[in-house]
């Protein structure tokens, strides 16, 4: 989808370039050469000439054209309906400064990430549970805004498996910059094992002391399945699993994990999540141990390639 | 033909007439130079002032380049960063473009127009006041590290004060809205000068093309600042008096504000880019010694803007999720724009085709414009196409966009009139060498840095981003930016040293430098503060091409009005279409008033911002005190117009006739009140009809009272309307009873609305349409209050003479508020009433 945005920007900008490059050299060439003397009606007829060709045939030409090529690339990005196999359904939610990704048909739930299946339409239904953001992933296609109280539907299609980068496009506040989504097209069967393997994450280990102080500490605002049921920041279930903490401040690995722990608020300065500095190194480590465990079971039925 | 006013000078010897005219007309030193309303004065303060905030946006500027040169690096906090780059964007568009231009229109309309001065000089100095005071206010807030910082569009639900807290936001709410009212009122007084105080002959038609873009632009301000200052008004009464307009859980809407924001903000960059243009049609035909190709295609072309312009606001919103017809829509609309803008560059293009240009360093900033500019239209084609903008919309591909757009369209003119006007201001020539430099470092920084922007946009960098990662593919792009802007940055000093040092080391300028064809050429360098001596008749479009000798001519006195031992600072007043005479306007001279009521405002805008109520009231008031001393000193009062004899020959005093330009000045801005009263309107309608979880509570209006009022008020414009026949008819019989009737009526209409307003029962602070209503009826009682205040002072002044049958005209202008507060009644009463009872079918 976005390739049909590509074309029709390179067919613009050579078009732009042409008439910046005669409008330019015109003006250039009327400033240097030594006119002749021109007669009263002459003159007028120049006049017209210009000032009708160029400035009113040339534009308008050019704006039929533009419409009459460019309005169709904008419809493969509208949800109208479509025939054979439904869309995907997604839902997204903005919050200062991370994402949540639901599945509404499987009630799979993760954050910062968005996995979708190669060759089949999504509907990404977007809306946000703070500020206006915006949905943006440059590769699959265009951006919708993420406005609280309304629900806004993009629709994009992935063509072939691989690995995006999306990114807040509308200004949101001190960590504006810091809002990454991790975007990931699968090959359909990968895909529908990757929700067969959230579908259930309850059985999570329950971590001894550190699942009992996560759940006591941070509980209120993160779910873990089976453990704790918050719902102001990240759904913790599938953490393992992420490329990136903080949503693509820092790699999601052992000594990242310990370090976001520790300094998520030099990291990230401004957000919600608070400092941990009363609690030690041990129990800070304790419960980095336990966050890496959280995702679906067995090594073989993760699906991150 | 039109009467040729000439008189029987005195004397016609230069220097003593000067002498003459500068007893009545020159300007005070020292502390007193706060009292000067003089528009040669003022406009040079817009200038330097602009120039300042200018410098302060441009460091700005180079704090986000460097901030942005490397990935990763931080120069500064994210949140100071956005400080910077929130007041980059408010400094640029609010502080230096809008009134850089008006500066310059001041500076120069009365000048072109054959007039000695603007219509309403006091005015202008309160204008002056109001921006410089804002924009202190406002650039204090970076100092104190409480700077605005939801971007200069302050969308909310970002800017409110649940995800705002702190004095941020208000800031920018408060402190715009207050140099806004410069923005406004200097538009009004351009409006009104350009149409009523043209030298004799000057027909509509044989305007210069300046006056013509700045008439365009006036009242795009005129009708265009009113949404956003509406907007201002209803997010800073959420934010401090929690009424949800903006809220969605209470009924209200985000993206109200959105349309509020863009219905002035796109306006706002043709605002910009017209006297830009008008820049450019007034040097290009005289730097090729001929008149431009195509006058009334150009006119045609800049009026087509103007209306265009209101009919695009949407392309700023295309990723919000509009209906696709509407999409289409304003796609279409805004390429539309386009064509009258091809139509002026082919005439500019004609023109050089035609002409022998002369290559000089305006004519070289103006090659700088043409290029920078249309690669910045093309552009904007571009993002008029929806699929594309989604793809583009909120990266640095706009940034790279505006920038083409705005510097192309709004600096590089600036810079052209600058150097060309530059002997007008000081008498002296710029340097060749220098200012070649300037233009280029100026040129190449700015490609360097915002051509390859384009690309770092396209490749997926968002606007508004602190610090990026690298690997990205933006590192490169983003260095080579930085050191563009750092060149720029070289360019503006070379610029700013080339002139400072012309005024130490410029050669005298001669008699019409750059052989103009417009009047402000005919003054003396620099000008007298009355401009000219004598106002000459004009006949065509070039009046010094077609009369060389006409800057003597004028001097020695030997055209119209050069009479002054009255002591009245007097400027023609002649027909809008034709340009005859038909009155003279004496106009007010020197006063502390604009000021202090200036300072007044000052300390408003502090108080509310130190959330001091009480303090902000008393404020009020004595604003309001200061305002109506200042209307007091009018007409037959003994500091205007005690007398009114003129020469033999001459037309009335314009506050002797039905005619004055108080009563154009009085439509304008009720002309600009009515665009703030139609937005709310909108607002209203918009919520009833998109807000996604709007409310509608219980309990009803007492729609009988509200009927009452409007009926009292219809009776009462009818009877005010029968006083003025007889006025007209030359009796002012039972004049001062008759007033002071009428501003009872006026005090009991409003307090039956006040009573309707207390007793209905509303909740503001729970509902959206609760506090919409309530705006409404605040906005009719304190308008209706203002009647019955203005209509009383007339019966007073009646009583002191300074009103009456010898001097009819200030009734007339308040009749007008009178006529506005019966459409607005009545219209809200449909709109709150009437609508919801046949909507909701209650």
């Amino acid at each position: 989808m976005a390739r049909e945005v590509a074309n029709v920007w390179w067919a613009m900008f050579g078009f732009a370039v042409l008439v910046l490059l005669v409008v330019s050299g015109l003006w250039i060439h009327a400033m240097l050469r030594q006119p002749r003397e021109t007669g009263a009606e002459q003159a007028r007829r120049i006049n017209r000439r210009w000032i009708i060709g160029g400035g009113i045939v040339l534009p308008s030409a050019s704006i039929v054209a533009l419409l009459a090529f460019g309005i169709p690339a904008g419809r493969s990005m509208l949800p109208l309906p479509i025939e054979g196999e439904q869309p995907l359904r997604v839902e997204v939610i903005g919050h200062q400064w991370w994402w949540e990704v639901r599945y509404p048909e499987s009630g799979v739930v993760t954050a910062n990430q968005f996995i979708l299946p190669v060759g089949r339409p999504v509907d990404i239904e977007v809306t946000s549970a703070d500020v206006i953001h915006s949905f943006w992933v440059p590769r699959l296609g265009g951006k919708l805004d993420m406005i609280p109280g309304r629900r806004n539907t993009l629709r994009l299609q992935a063509a072939e498996a691989g690995v995006f980068r999306g990114q807040c496009s509308e200004f949101c506040g001190t960590q504006h910059a810091h809002m990454v989504l991790h975007v990931e097209a699968l090959k359909q069967d990968a895909f529908a094992g990757w929700i067969e393997t959230r579908t259930d994450l309850s059985h999570q280990p329950a971590g001894g002391v550190a699942g009992q102080v996560f759940a006591d500490r941070c509980g209120q605002c993160h779910r873990v399945a089976g453990v704790s049921d918050g719902n102001r920041a990240p759904d913790l279930s599938d953490l393992a699993t992420r490329p990136t903490l903080g949503a693509g401040v820092i790699d999601n690995d052992a000594e990242g994990l310990r370090r976001w722990l520790r300094e998520h608020q030099s990291l990230k300065h401004g957000i919600a999540m608070p400092s941990h500095d009363d609690l030690s190194d041990e129990t800070l480590d304790q419960i980095a141990d336990w966050l890496e465990t959280l995702g679906p079971r067995t090594k073989q039925e993760q699906t991150r390639p | 033909m039109s009467p040729v006013y000439k008189n029987g000078a005195p004397t016609t010897d230069p220097d003593q007439l000067h002498d003459q005219f500068n007893e009545v007309w020159g300007n005070p030193c020292g502390w007193r130079a706060l009292t000067i309303v003089n528009h040669t004065s003022i406009g040079l303060r817009f200038l330097v002032t602009g120039g300042v905030f200018f410098l302060i946006g441009g460091l700005l500027a180079m704090l986000i380049r460097t901030q942005l040169a490397l990935p990763g690096y931080e120069l500064m906090e994210p949140d100071v960063y956005n400080q910077v780059f929130t007041m980059h964007g408010t400094v640029m568009m609010f502080l230096f473009a809008v009134p850089m231009m008006e500066g310059l229109a001041v500076y120069l309309i009365p000048k072109m127009l054959g007039a000695r001065d603007l219509v309403f000089p006091r005015l202008s100095a309160l204008g002056y006041f109001c921006y410089l005071f804002g924009g202190v206010i406002l650039l204090s807030s970076l100092f104190l590290d409480v700077a605005p910082k939801a971007g200069w569009f302050m969308y909310t639900p970002l800017s409110s004060s649940a995800h705002t807290p702190g004095v941020n936001s208000d800031f920018w709410l408060l402190g715009i809205t207050f140099v806004e009212i410069s923005a406004v009122s200097a538009g009004v007084e351009l409006v009104v000068s350009i149409l009523r105080t043209r030298t004799n002959g000057m027909a509509l038609h044989k305007m210069p093309l300046y006056a013509w873009y700045i008439l365009v632009m006036s009242m795009m301000i005129v009708v265009g600042f009113p949404p956003l200052i509406l907007g201002s008004i209803l997010l800073e009464l959420e934010r401090a008096a929690d009424m949800p307009f903006f809220d969605v859980a209470r009924g209200g809407d985000p993206i109200l504000w959105q349309h509020l924001f863009w219905l002035f903000g796109h306006p706002e960059v043709y605002i910009i880019f017209l006297p830009g243009a008008g820049i450019v049609s007034t040097l290009i035909p005289v730097f090729c010694q001929r008149p431009l190709v195509g006058y009334r295609w150009v006119v045609l072309g800049v009026l087509t803007t103007g209306f265009i312009s209101f009919g695009l606001w949407v392309h700023h919103m295309f990723t919000v999720g509009i209906p696709q017809l509407a999409q289409a829509f304003f796609s279409a609309a805004s390429m539309l724009v386009a064509i009258p803008t091809g139509v002026q560059v082919f005439a500019w293009l004609a023109t050089l085709w035609l002409g022998r240009p002369v290559y000089r360093v305006p004519m070289l900033w103006l090659v700088g414009f043409l290029i920078v500019f249309v690669a910045g239209g093309l552009t904007g084609v571009m993002l008029a196409l929806v699929p594309f903008d989604w793809q583009v919309h909120d990266t640095h591909f706009v940034v790279a966009h505006m920038h083409y757009v705005l510097v192309g369209g709004m600096v590089f003119p600036l810079m052209a009139g600058l150097y060309y006007w530059l002997p007008h201001f000081s008498g002296r020539m710029p340097s060749e060498r220098l200012g070649r430099w300037g233009f280029w470092l100026f040129f190449i920084g700015f490609n360097v840095t915002f051509l390859i922007m384009h690309w770092t946009g396209l490749i997926g960098m968002p606007r508004r981003v602190y610090t990026y990662d690298t690997g990205l593919g933006w590192d490169m792009p983003n260095l080579v930016s930085s050191i563009g802007s750092f060149i720029m940055a070289t360019g503006v000093a070379t610029i700013l040293l080339d002139i400072v040092l012309h005024f130490r080391f410029g050669m005298a300028a001669p008699k019409n430098p750059w052989n103009a064809d417009t009047l402000e050429w005919a003054t003396s360098l620099p000008p007298s503060a009355y401009n000219f001596v004598s106002l000459p008749d004009v006949s065509d479009r070039h009046p010094l091409w077609n009369n060389p000798d006409l800057p003597d001519s004028i001097a020695r006195g030997e055209h119209a009005l050069t009479v002054i031992d009255h002591g009245r600072r007097e400027t023609w007043g002649t027909d809008p279409l034709t340009g005859k005479v038909r009155e003279i306007i004496h106009l007010p001279g020197n006063s502390w008033l604009p000021f202090i009521a200036a300072a007044l405002l000052a300390a408003l805008c502090l108080s509310l911002l130190n959330k001091a109520y009480v303090l902000a009231l008393v404020a009020t008031a004595a604003t309001l005190l200061v305002l109506l001393r200042w209307s007091w000193e009018n007409g037959a009062h003994p500091a205007a117009a005690p007398d009114a004899r003129t020469q033999p020959g001459e037309p009335p005093l314009h506050s002797r006739t039905f005619d004055g330009p108080g009563l154009w000045g009085m439509g304008v801005t009720l002309l600009a009140n009515g665009a703030l009263y139609l937005s709310l309107l909108f607002g209203w309608f918009y919520l009833w009809t998109v807000s996604p979880q709007w409310q509608v509570p219980e309990h009803r209006l007492n729609g009988g009272l509200m009927l009452a009022s409007a009926l009292l008020l219809s009776v009462g414009s009818i009877w005010l309307h029968r006083l003025i026949r007889h006025l007209r008819a030359g009796s002012h019989r039972g004049l001062l009873p008759q007033l002071a009737l009428l501003a009872l009526l006026a005090l009991v209409q409003s307090a039956m609305l006040l009573w309707l307003l207390l007793a209905a029962g509303l909740a503001p602070t729970e509902t959206a349409h609760d506090a919409v209503i309530f705006v409404m009826l605040a906005y009719s009682i304190i308008h209706c209050t203002l009647a019955a205040v203005l209509t009383g002072l007339q019966a007073w002044r009646v009583g002191y003479g300074y009103v009456g049958d010898a001097a009819p005209y200030e009734p007339v202008v308040v009749e007008q508020l009178w006529y506005y507060n019966l459409g607005v009644l009545w219209i809200s009463y449909a709109a709150i009433v009437l609508f919801p009872a046949s909507w909701g079918g209650a």
